[in-house]
Protein backbone atom coordinates (compact mmCIF):
# COMPACT_ATOMS: atom_id res chain seq x y z
CA UNK A 1 0.00 0.00 0.00
CA UNK A 2 1.46 3.23 -1.29
CA UNK A 3 1.09 6.38 1.11
CA UNK A 4 2.90 9.53 0.34
CA UNK A 5 3.63 12.91 1.99
CA UNK A 6 1.41 15.00 1.68
CA UNK A 7 -1.84 12.90 0.83
CA UNK A 8 -5.24 13.98 2.32
CA UNK A 9 -8.09 12.44 3.25
CA UNK A 10 -11.63 13.84 4.28
CA UNK A 11 -14.50 12.80 5.83
CA UNK A 12 -17.61 14.27 7.26
CA UNK A 13 -19.53 13.21 10.87
CA UNK A 14 -22.38 14.20 12.52
CA UNK A 15 -22.69 14.27 16.10
CA UNK A 16 -25.31 12.51 16.29
CA UNK A 17 -28.15 11.50 19.27
CA UNK A 18 -27.66 7.93 18.63
CA UNK A 19 -23.50 8.97 18.94
CA UNK A 20 -23.91 11.12 21.92
CA UNK A 21 -26.34 8.62 23.94
CA UNK A 22 -24.53 5.58 23.01
CA UNK A 23 -20.87 7.22 24.46
CA UNK A 24 -22.84 7.90 27.83
CA UNK A 25 -23.95 4.66 27.86
CA UNK A 26 -20.93 2.63 27.10
CA UNK A 27 -18.59 5.26 29.70
CA UNK A 28 -21.31 6.25 32.10
CA UNK A 29 -19.56 10.16 31.64
CA UNK A 30 -22.61 11.82 32.81
CA UNK A 31 -21.32 15.41 33.55
CA UNK A 32 -23.25 18.12 33.70
CA UNK A 33 -21.99 20.00 31.19
CA UNK A 34 -22.64 17.16 28.54
CA UNK A 35 -25.84 17.08 30.11
CA UNK A 36 -27.62 20.04 31.52
CA UNK A 37 -28.48 23.07 29.57
CA UNK A 38 -29.00 25.18 32.03
CA UNK A 39 -25.63 24.06 33.67
CA UNK A 40 -23.61 24.55 30.79
CA UNK A 41 -24.95 28.08 29.65
CA UNK A 42 -23.93 28.91 33.13
CA UNK A 43 -20.40 28.34 32.20
CA UNK A 44 -21.15 30.26 29.43
CA UNK A 45 -21.92 27.61 26.63
CA UNK A 46 -24.59 27.93 24.04
CA UNK A 47 -25.83 24.36 25.33
CA UNK A 48 -24.73 21.11 26.58
CA UNK A 49 -21.36 20.17 24.91
CA UNK A 50 -20.62 16.75 23.52
CA UNK A 51 -17.53 14.70 24.99
CA UNK A 52 -14.13 15.75 23.41
CA UNK A 53 -13.64 12.14 23.32
CA UNK A 54 -16.38 10.96 21.39
CA UNK A 55 -13.86 13.06 18.62
CA UNK A 56 -11.68 10.32 19.35
CA UNK A 57 -14.15 7.51 18.03
CA UNK A 58 -14.54 9.25 15.03
CA UNK A 59 -10.24 9.31 14.71
CA UNK A 60 -10.53 5.56 15.74
CA UNK A 61 -13.07 5.28 12.38
CA UNK A 62 -11.38 7.28 10.17
CA UNK A 63 -7.88 5.23 10.99
CA UNK A 64 -9.79 1.71 11.05
CA UNK A 65 -12.36 2.29 8.49
CA UNK A 66 -11.36 4.98 5.74
CA UNK A 67 -7.59 3.96 4.89
CA UNK A 68 -7.09 2.60 1.62
CA UNK A 69 -5.71 -0.61 3.71
CA UNK A 70 -7.31 -2.36 6.62
CA UNK A 71 -3.75 -3.52 7.92
CA UNK A 72 -3.22 -0.62 10.30
CA UNK A 73 -2.86 0.00 14.12
CA UNK A 74 -2.90 3.07 16.78
CA UNK A 75 0.85 3.61 17.91
CA UNK A 76 -0.36 7.16 19.24
CA UNK A 77 -2.37 10.15 19.00
CA UNK A 78 -2.74 12.99 20.55
CA UNK A 79 -5.37 15.99 20.43
CA UNK A 80 -6.39 19.48 21.51
CA UNK A 81 -9.88 21.14 21.85
CA UNK A 82 -10.70 24.16 20.53
CA UNK A 83 -13.76 24.88 20.85
CA UNK A 84 -17.29 23.53 21.62
CA UNK A 85 -19.40 20.71 19.78
CA UNK A 86 -23.04 20.57 20.33
CA UNK A 87 -25.19 17.96 19.24
CA UNK A 88 -26.45 17.25 15.93
CA UNK A 89 -22.92 19.33 14.77
CA UNK A 90 -21.48 18.69 11.31
CA UNK A 91 -17.84 18.20 11.61
CA UNK A 92 -15.62 18.39 8.47
CA UNK A 93 -12.63 16.31 9.43
CA UNK A 94 -9.30 16.75 7.49
CA UNK A 95 -6.03 14.66 7.94
CA UNK A 96 -2.98 14.86 5.84
CA UNK A 97 0.33 12.92 6.03
CA UNK A 98 3.11 14.35 7.46
CA UNK A 99 5.73 12.03 8.32
CA UNK A 100 6.40 8.56 6.55
CA UNK A 101 9.03 5.85 8.48
CA UNK A 102 9.42 3.39 6.26
CA UNK A 103 12.17 1.55 8.44
CA UNK A 104 9.28 1.04 11.07
CA UNK A 105 6.44 1.06 8.90
CA UNK A 106 4.72 3.98 10.68
CA UNK A 107 2.67 7.14 9.18
CA UNK A 108 2.04 10.30 10.91
CA UNK A 109 -0.92 12.32 10.26
CA UNK A 110 -1.72 15.81 11.39
CA UNK A 111 -5.45 16.54 10.93
CA UNK A 112 -8.56 18.55 12.39
CA UNK A 113 -12.30 19.06 12.88
CA UNK A 114 -14.31 22.05 11.83
CA UNK A 115 -17.60 22.93 12.30
CA UNK A 116 -20.25 24.96 10.04
CA UNK A 117 -18.79 28.00 11.13
CA UNK A 118 -15.65 26.69 9.70
CA UNK A 119 -13.85 26.91 13.33
CA UNK A 120 -11.35 24.25 14.21
CA UNK A 121 -12.89 22.57 17.35
CA UNK A 122 -9.83 19.98 17.50
CA UNK A 123 -6.79 19.04 15.76
CA UNK A 124 -4.22 16.73 16.71
CA UNK A 125 -1.65 14.30 15.41
CA UNK A 126 -1.91 10.56 14.80
CA UNK A 127 0.74 8.26 15.03
CA UNK A 128 -0.20 4.58 13.08
CA UNK A 129 1.56 1.35 11.99
CA UNK A 130 0.88 -0.83 8.95
CA UNK A 131 0.81 -4.33 9.62
CA UNK A 132 2.61 -6.77 7.71
CA UNK B 1 28.93 15.74 16.49
CA UNK B 2 30.64 14.75 18.89
CA UNK B 3 30.03 10.99 20.45
CA UNK B 4 29.54 11.70 24.28
CA UNK B 5 27.22 14.61 23.05
CA UNK B 6 25.19 12.27 20.43
CA UNK B 7 24.69 9.78 23.16
CA UNK B 8 23.44 12.78 25.13
CA UNK B 9 21.05 13.61 22.75
CA UNK B 10 19.66 9.83 22.41
CA UNK B 11 19.41 9.40 26.00
CA UNK B 12 17.44 12.24 26.18
CA UNK B 13 15.16 10.98 23.97
CA UNK B 14 14.81 7.34 25.90
CA UNK B 15 14.50 9.76 28.62
CA UNK B 16 10.98 11.16 26.70
CA UNK B 17 9.58 7.87 25.09
CA UNK B 18 10.19 5.57 27.96
CA UNK B 19 8.95 8.01 30.69
CA UNK B 20 11.84 7.59 32.60
CA UNK B 21 13.65 10.21 34.06
CA UNK B 22 16.26 8.13 36.29
CA UNK B 23 16.98 6.05 32.75
CA UNK B 24 20.61 5.28 32.71
CA UNK B 25 21.88 4.39 29.28
CA UNK B 26 25.30 3.65 27.21
CA UNK B 27 26.93 2.19 24.35
CA UNK B 28 26.10 -1.12 25.57
CA UNK B 29 22.50 -1.15 26.34
CA UNK B 30 20.18 -3.38 24.30
CA UNK B 31 16.44 -3.72 24.79
CA UNK B 32 17.49 -6.95 27.55
CA UNK B 33 18.33 -4.28 29.88
CA UNK B 34 16.32 -1.29 29.56
CA UNK B 35 13.22 -1.62 31.37
CA UNK B 36 10.32 -0.88 29.34
CA UNK B 37 12.10 -0.88 25.62
CA UNK B 38 9.90 -3.03 23.80
CA UNK B 39 8.56 -3.20 20.21
CA UNK B 40 6.43 -1.05 20.21
CA UNK B 41 8.68 1.50 22.00
CA UNK B 42 11.41 1.06 19.99
CA UNK B 43 9.31 2.01 17.28
CA UNK B 44 8.80 5.51 18.97
CA UNK B 45 12.43 5.70 19.64
CA UNK B 46 13.03 5.07 15.55
CA UNK B 47 10.48 7.61 14.88
CA UNK B 48 11.61 10.06 17.43
CA UNK B 49 15.17 9.65 16.60
CA UNK B 50 14.73 10.42 12.72
CA UNK B 51 12.77 13.15 13.56
CA UNK B 52 15.11 14.95 15.88
CA UNK B 53 18.14 13.90 13.35
CA UNK B 54 16.48 14.71 10.34
CA UNK B 55 17.35 11.44 9.10
CA UNK B 56 16.37 8.25 7.61
CA UNK B 57 16.93 4.46 8.49
CA UNK B 58 16.66 1.73 6.93
CA UNK B 59 14.67 -1.18 8.19
CA UNK B 60 18.21 -3.12 7.80
CA UNK B 61 19.52 -1.11 9.50
CA UNK B 62 18.04 -1.27 12.23
CA UNK B 63 17.47 -5.03 12.22
CA UNK B 64 21.34 -4.80 12.01
CA UNK B 65 21.83 -2.73 15.67
CA UNK B 66 22.80 -5.12 18.36
CA UNK B 67 23.12 -1.71 20.83
CA UNK B 68 23.02 1.32 21.67
CA UNK B 69 26.44 2.07 20.39
CA UNK B 70 25.44 0.89 16.97
CA UNK B 71 22.76 2.93 16.23
CA UNK B 72 25.25 5.82 17.56
CA UNK B 73 27.15 4.57 14.87
CA UNK B 74 24.35 4.07 12.26
CA UNK B 75 23.43 7.88 13.22
CA UNK B 76 26.87 9.00 12.70
CA UNK B 77 27.75 7.69 9.03
CA UNK B 78 24.95 9.74 8.14
CA UNK B 79 26.89 12.86 9.01
CA UNK B 80 25.37 13.54 12.28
Amino acid sequence: MNFELGNKFEECFVLSNEVYNGFIVVFKDKNPLHTNNQFAVNKGFKNKIMHGNILNGFLSYFIGECLPTKDVIIHSQEIQFKNAVYLNDELQFNAEIIGIYDSVNAIEFTYSFKNKEELIVAKGKIQIGLLK
Amino acid sequence: MDRNELLTQIKTIFIDILDNEELVIGETSTANNVDDWDSLTHIQLVVAIEKHFKIRFTSKEIQSWKNVGEMLTCIKNKGI
